[in-house]
């Protein structure tokens, strides 16, 4: 996975999670992880399309997600409702929108599908696993999101 | 439309001649419908009505068309995307403002969205402050 694709990614991370969030958003050390390893229960997958197949996953926990829905709403939530739900994914959405309009500057042949969120304990996603995810941790101040990126040219 | 500006030059959801500017939201995010319903009636718009993909907002336009000022549309949305709604809901209503509210502010879709007679583009996520400033540029 070369670098230049996975900046732009990364940048609109850091961007849109310190934007909406107004906490100090810090980068932890990349890691590789082998594919099929359980997520951490809340996963919003972006399709990757063009140049590159494959996908990114927001890999996150239902205490954290709960807590990043209460912030951006300004009310506290119980439970993973349907609202939270939906701030996720349109955090994922946000984030991917400004990485594409990042590519498009960097005139770089890839885009993503809409964010899909799903949920569940020991959550693991089926795939052909001939390669690695490459895991960006981002410390959010409210809990770590960590970035699952998987994709080849 | 003509609507009344503040005394900071900001957009208020009052029209000069009387009644309040009344507004469709059609996006396929609730989180987005919600903030972006409470930024406007912050202002003293009111919510007409809401929708959350492009083919229920084309029909609930249909029913509302004669009473809205502006509609807001979402880019990226399941049964019809926010383009060929803003298409449909021209062939209805020329006259109506068409504010796109994107997470993609590519040039391409932009200048695709202006083309086809949309008034102007915010781009997500959505700033209270930037949002009412970029509206009442959009309107002026």
């Amino acid at each position: 996975m070369r670098i230049e694709y996975i900046n732009p990614f990364v940048e609109a991370s850091f961007d849109i999670l310190n934007e909406v969030l107004q906490t100090t958003v810090k980068r932890g050390q990349l890691y590789l992880k082998k594919l099929g390893e359980s997520m951490k229960g809340v996963a919003v997958v972006v399709g990757v399309i063009g140049n590159l197949k494959g996908r990114i996953v927001f890999d996150l926990s239902e205490e954290t997600a709960i807590k990043i829905a209460s912030k951006l709403n300004g009310e506290e939530f119980k439970t993973f409702d349907e609202m939270a739900r939906s701030t996720i994914s349109e955090i994922a959405n946000m984030i991917t929108g400004r990485s594409v309009t990042k590519l498009e500057k960097d005139k770089l042949n890839f885009s993503f599908t809409p964010p899909t969120l799903i949920t569940g304990e020991n959550l693991n996603i089926y795939e052909y696993a001939d390669m690695e995810a490459l895991i960006i941790p981002i410390d959010t101040g409210l809990g770590i999101i960590e970035i699952n990126m998987a994709f080849k040219e | 439309m003509a609507i009344v500006y503040d005394d900071n030059g900001l957009p208020t959801g009052r029209k000069l001649d009387g009644g309040n500017v009344k507004v469709l939201i059609i996006d396929d995010s609730q989180f987005i419908i919600k903030h972006l319903s409470q930024i406007f009636m912050s202002r003293d718009f009111e919510i007409i009505g809401t929708a959350d993909n492009g083919k229920a907002g084309v029909e609930l336009f249909k029913q509302v068309h004669g009473q809205t000022d502006i509609v807001t549309l979402d880019i990226t949305m399941p049964e019809m995307d926010g383009l060929e709604a803003l298409k449909q809901i021209k062939l209805i209503d020329q006259n109506v403002a068409v504010i796109m509210v994107t997470a993609i502010g590519t040039a391409e879709a932009v200048k695709e969205a202006i083309k086809l007679g949309a008034k102007g583009y915010i781009v997500k996520p959505l700033d209270r402050e930037k949002v009412i400033e970029r509206i009442g540029q959009i309107l002026k």
